[in-house]
This record gives C-alpha cells, structure tokens and sequence, in this order.
C-alpha cells in the first residue's frame, strides 16, 4: 500500500501550488489510475513518488516505510516511465535496455536475460536491432515501457504512457499494463484519457488544481442515483416536469433524481402520450468525463 | 562499476555515431594547424624575406645613388623590381599593384650627400618612398629604417673616404663595394641546449589543439539537452543515479577524448606539417613531456566543464551550439589562438589573461618553448583548475534548479 499523506510542493516562479495537501492510498496488485486534465499534479505527483522531486511539505510511504528508506534497501523497488521518450535516440533499442540494465546494476548473464523478457513482453525482437530515433511513435512508447520494466520494479509509475500513438498500439500498450499485477507489479497511471483510465483501472484518484477531487473504486465512482433524459424538440411542459420532478439541465436535458422502476415507466408513458420523442436516457451510470464536470463544472480536456 | 561502465559505453557510442561532432573535434583542428602553419610559416622565421616589391627611381644617377640601391639590394628584407625612370613610372608601378613601394632618389642626392639640408644656403630634396596605402604600417616602417640605415652607412663610407683622401692615406682596394656584416642579430631564448626559435608549427598545434579541446562543447551539450529535454536525466534519477556518477561518466570519456586529440594534433605536426614543406613539430621529452600531458589533462578538465556549464544553461541544442561555439571563437581570439599574443596591443595581452585558453596556451609554450617545469606551469594550471570547478559547481547548481 502507497500511502501519500498531505502532500504539498510550489515550483519556483509560480503563484499556485502543484500539489496542495494532497492525500491518496493506493492498493498493491492493480493498476490505479490518477485522471485530470493538464496542470492537475499528476506528474509533480508522480515525480515525487519516483522520488525525482522532494515536495516541500508532507510525505510518502510505502507498506508503512518512508520511500527514501524502501529506495535505499531496493532501489529498483520503483520505476519512472516519463511521460517522454526517456531513452537515447542514437541507441538501437537493444544497447538501450542494455544501458539502463547498467545503470540498475543488473549482472552479466542475469542482465542478458532480462533484455530479452522485456524486448519479448513490448514486442520489440524484431527491432531490437534498430536505432531508437528510427522507430515510430508506438515502438518508442513500448521501448520506454520495456525500459520500466528491466528491474522487475514492485510499483511502475506510469505518466501518460500512450500519448501521441495510434490505436493498434495504444490497445497494445493498455493490454500489456493491464497483466502487469498479475505478474507482481503494481502501477500507477496517469492520464487525461478517461477511456483508458475506465478501461484498464479499477481504482482511481481524479485530481484537479494539486487537490483530489474524488478516490475511490472506479464502480462507486461511476455510479450514478440520477436518471438523465434528453428530448428532443425544446422544452418539456411544466406540468409534466412538476409531476415526475424533473430538474432542467443543459442542452434540453432533464434530471430525475432516485427514480424507480414504476416512476420511469410512468414517465415515459407521459413522454409517448405527449408526443415527445426522446434523444437520450442515462439511468445508474455516467462516465468519468461526467464525473469530472459535475465536480468541477470543467471538461476533463479543458 | 558497472554503473560507470554503462555510462562510457552509451557516450562512447553516441559520440562515435555523432559524425558532425567528430569533424569538430578532429577534422577542424587538423585542417587549421595545416592550413595555419603554412599561412604563417614565414611570420615566426626571424629574417625570413618580406613579400613585398620595392621599386628604385633614380633622377640623380650618381655613383652615390648606386650605391645606395647597392646597399638596399644586400641588406633589405624586401623585394626589388623595376620602377621605371621617372616619377610617373613609379606612381604607375604602385597604382596597377606590381609595387608597394618606391624609393625616389632626387636629383642632386650624390653631389649633397655630405651637406645638411640649407648649410651652404641651398635646399636638399629629401629621399621619397611612394607607397600603397593598403601597406602594412609596420611593413612601411621597417622599409624607412633599412634605408635611414643604408644612407648612414653610406655617408660614413663617403666620409671615411674623403678624410683618408684629405689625410693622405692609403684606402684598401675594394673597401667601396664591401659589405657590411649584419649589426643586430635576433636570437631567440628557448633554454642553454637549442636557440632555435618557435616556428610556426609550434604556435600553431598547441594553439589548435587547446581550441578543439573546447569543442566537446556541442557533443557534450547535444547528449546532456537530449537526456534533459526527454526526461532521461529524470529517468536515470528515479533510479537512483547520483549526480556524481552522472558527472563522472561525462567526464572519463571526454577526458579521454582530449587526449586523443591531443595524439593527433601532435602528430600532425611531427609528420603531416613536413611532408607540406613545414618544419616539424618538436615535443618535449623526459619530464618535459609528463608536464606537458598535465597541461592537457587541466585543458581538458577545465574543456569539459565548460561544455557541462553551457549544457546546463541551454535549453536546446541550437543554443548550446551558438553560445558554446561563439564562446570558443572569443576565448580563441582573446587567448591567442587565432593571433599570437604577442603580436596582440598591450591592452589586448591584458584582456587575453581572462582566457581559459590562454591559460592553457601559455602553459604549453612554457614547456615546449622555454623547458619550463611545474613552478612556470603551476599559474596556468591553477587558473585552469579553479575555473574547472567553478564551472562544475555552476552546472550542478543551474541542474539542480531545473529540476526543482
């Protein structure tokens, strides 16, 4: 369990706070994801737990131990997968891992062995060969990927680890972290892709301006009391709002708060008998992006 | 280890694949101790001929005029052609380029060799130089004095000829067409054994090679902006690399390098510079040589640190590469890579005390030029070494903020 316990950094020349009392646990054996538009701390986050920047106040621990102290026994305990090629461009793939292989101070013959797992696991065989900077913009992300996972690290930070790829290779890249738990890694990913947070995540943190806004199982974040209708053709009659208590939203949506099975299907009985076509009904779940707006009344990619 | 060797290896590789910074390293600075020791070959040999033409225009003809062409002709550094017979010939001589300089014997220059101008109440015309404009001051001056010092010796054999004449004594046959044997000779102080003084390859290939010891500036900066820009130094961090190994794995193989460098501008000037008709480089030996590697190794450190120091300060490569590249050229100009120092103004010397690579420069030629040990080398290296730490210090410092 990673522990992170108000938390607080301002970076130099600037008025607000990266990360502002920001307290978080994350559970070993998932992949929990930190979502938020740019500018939320995630990376400042991530940084401090890869132990690459010291926040001013606050502090980490992981299984109840202070990360300087986990670091210091294994300092392969954690690793960083920058949001950037983090790799040498005039390197093959190959001299690459070997490289940081070195640097974790992995052996000869145990090193050798873990070049190949990793080139296996990322698919990078074929290319192993070819120079980083001739590599296209998936197989860089998987060599960044492949790079993380040299030391067999306990937990890998991801910071948004598909950005700029196509979606053969971001499907790819979401399945590979997807098994990482299951073979003894745990990961933290972040993103501001809320479809790949939803889909590979069952924990997650949404944070905004160095705050969480909201920690939880992906299940309970998503779920949702509310009932959303959007008709088509303006507005609803008044009185049939004041009947089933319908609340006005945005863009002829309407809201109907705690409503049963009996009370939707009067509802719609009353919608069909008024001649009112309906474009759109949302009962017991939203997405994350809704989520996101109903916290902070901002898109998730503003 | 294992960690340092990993770091060797990965700069080793991004260097040998860096083909632009190779050329700045080692094609540059060969193709300037070339190019430079032949251009200047002639401007470090004392008594070497001047290439420039000198003209005579005789209107007095006399014996005496002879004479005096006679004696320019044996004892000048300069080059004498035809300048026609009259005033108009000479003026044309140096419009069209075929002359710098003419000398206009005036009428009547034999008959008053011996009277100061105005003692019998008549005007002497005084000796002329035309002259190019685009001479040389320095060129134009030295051509004055060699023929103030020909019409002394002129007037003094006149005079010693007329006073034996007037005294009644015998005069040596053939004492008229003598020559004066040289009266000031240059020697130049290189130590008790060898007075040969620095030929243009000895300036040359220290000074060339102390400013491509600079140059690792655009490799070093290109692989640290690379590392920095895609979070590779943040990488390298999180796994628990500390700055200093980070420093010394740029260090070591720069370092070595150098020396390499070093290896090769030296054999440039032992066995290229000769075969071009240049004299050979000649190296210290004995004790002279382990100073002059120490010399190399504190060009090298200071080299290094300043490559680490604009690293650190640019924010892309193209930045590195001006600042680093222009800094270089400045501390070259200022430290007497490009014009000796001596040659410099005085106030110029002064401003080439701030160069690192005068420092460096200086204190090759205290060993090659004068033998000189530590204690002549000890001011040099203690500069180059301060400024190397300094600027260490600076990198770590500017780094550290960045990453904060």
């Amino acid at each position: 369990m990673l522990t992170v316990d108000a938390l607080s950094h301002t970076y130099p020349g600037s008025s607000a706070p990266a990360l502002n009392e920001l307290s978080l646990s994350i559970p070993d054996g998932e992949v929990y994801g930190l979502l938020g538009p740019n500018g939320a701390g995630k990376t400042t986050l991530i940084s401090a737990i890869a132990g690459v920047l010291s926040p001013e106040r606050g502090e980490i621990r992981l299984d109840g131990q202070p990360l300087a102290e986990v670091r210091r026994r294994d300092r392969r305990a954690i690793a960083l997968v920058p949001q950037d090629h983090a790799f040498y461009p005039m390197l093959t793939v190959r001299e690459n891992l070997r490289f940081f292989a070195g640097i974790l101070d992995l052996d000869g013959a145990g090193q050798a062995a873990r070049i190949d797992e990793c080139l296996a696991f990322a698919c990078l065989v074929q290319v192993a060969d070819q120079r980083a900077e001739h590599l296209s913009g998936g197989l860089r992300r998987r060599l960044n990927l492949a790079i993380g996972l040299l030391g067999r690290p306990r937990l890998l930070l991801l910071d948004e680890p598909t950005v700029g790829v196509d979606p053969q290779s971001r499907h790819f890249l979401l399945e590979s972290i997807a098994a990482l738990p299951a073979a003894g890694t745990s990961v933290v990913y972040t993103s501001h892709y809320m479809e790949e947070v939803q889909a590979i995540c069952r924990q997650l943190a949404i944070l905004d301006q160095g705050r969480v806004l909201l920690a939880g199982s992906l299940d309970s974040l998503l779920r949702n009391q509310e009932t959303v209708l959007e008709v088509a053709g303006g507005a609803l009659p008044p009185l049939l709002c004041e009947r089933h208590g319908l609340q006005p939203g945005e863009d002829n949506s309407y809201r109907l708060s705690q409503a049963g099975t009996a009370s939707l299907a009067a509802l719609l009985a009353d919608l069909a008998a008024a001649g009112i076509a309906l474009e759109g009904l949302q009962h017991g779940q939203r997405n994350l992006e809704q989520v996101f707006i109903s916290l902070t009344r901002r898109s998730l990619r503003d | 280890m294992r960690q340092l060797i990993a770091l060797w290896r990965k700069e080793t590789l991004a260097l040998w694949r860096d083909h632009h910074g190779l050329a700045a390293l080692f094609l540059m600075p060969v193709i300037f101790i070339l190019v430079m020791t032949m251009a200047l070959h002639d401007a470090f040999m004392p008594g070497a001929s001047i290439d420039v033409d000198y003209g005579i225009v005789d209107l007095d003809g006399s014996v005496h005029a002879q004479r005096l062409a006679a004696q320019l002709d044996g004892n000048s550094s300069f080059r004498r052609q035809s300048a026609g017979d009259d005033l108009a010939a000479g003026r044309e001589a140096i419009r069209d380029g075929r002359l710098a300089l003419v000398l206009v014997v005036p009428a009547g220059f034999g008959e008053r060799l011996l009277l100061p101008s105005g003692s019998d109440g008549k005007p002497t015309a005084a000796l002329t130089v035309m002259l190019d404009p685009a001479l040389n001051p320095a060129l134009r001056l030295a051509f004055q004095s060699q023929i103030a010092a020909a019409l002394g010796r002129l007037r003094a054999d006149e005079l010693t000829q007329r006073a034996a004449a007037q005294f009644g004594l015998s005069f040596a046959p053939g004492l008229q067409a003598r020559d004066w044997p040289e009266e000031i000779v240059s020697i130049a102080v290189q130590n008790t054994r060898d007075v040969r003084p620095p030929s243009s390859v000895q300036q040359n290939v220290p000074a060339w090679l102390v400013f491509a010891m600079f140059f690792v500036v655009i490799p070093v900066a290109s692989i640290f902006i690379v590392e920095r820009q895609g979070g590779t130094l943040q990488r390298l961090s999180s796994m628990g690399l500390s700055p200093a190994y980070l420093l010394a794995g740029k260090l070591l193989p720069f370092f070595v390098v150098n020396q390499l460098q070093a290896l090769v501008m030296v054999l440039v000037g032992m066995k290229v510079v000769p075969l071009l008709g240049g004299e050979a480089l000649i190296m210290p030996a004995g004790r002279g040589l382990f100073w002059w590697w120490v010399v190399a190794a504190a060009v090298s450190l200071g080299a290094v640190a300043w490559a680490l120091l604009v690293a650190s300060l640019a924010r892309t490569i193209q930045q590195a590469t001006i600042v680093g590249g222009i800094g270089n050229i400045l501390m070259g100009a200022l430290g007497g890579v490009m014009v000796p120092r001596f040659m410099m103004p005085a106030t110029m010397q002064q401003l080439a005390e701030w160069s690192p690579m005068a420092w460096g420069l200086e204190s090759f030629h205290q060993i090659m030029l004068r033998q000189g040990g530590l204690s002549e080398i000890l001011p040099g290296l203690a500069k180059l070494l301060t400024f190397a730490l300094l600027a260490l210090a600076l990198a770590v410092w500017f780094n550290h903020r960045k990453t904060q």
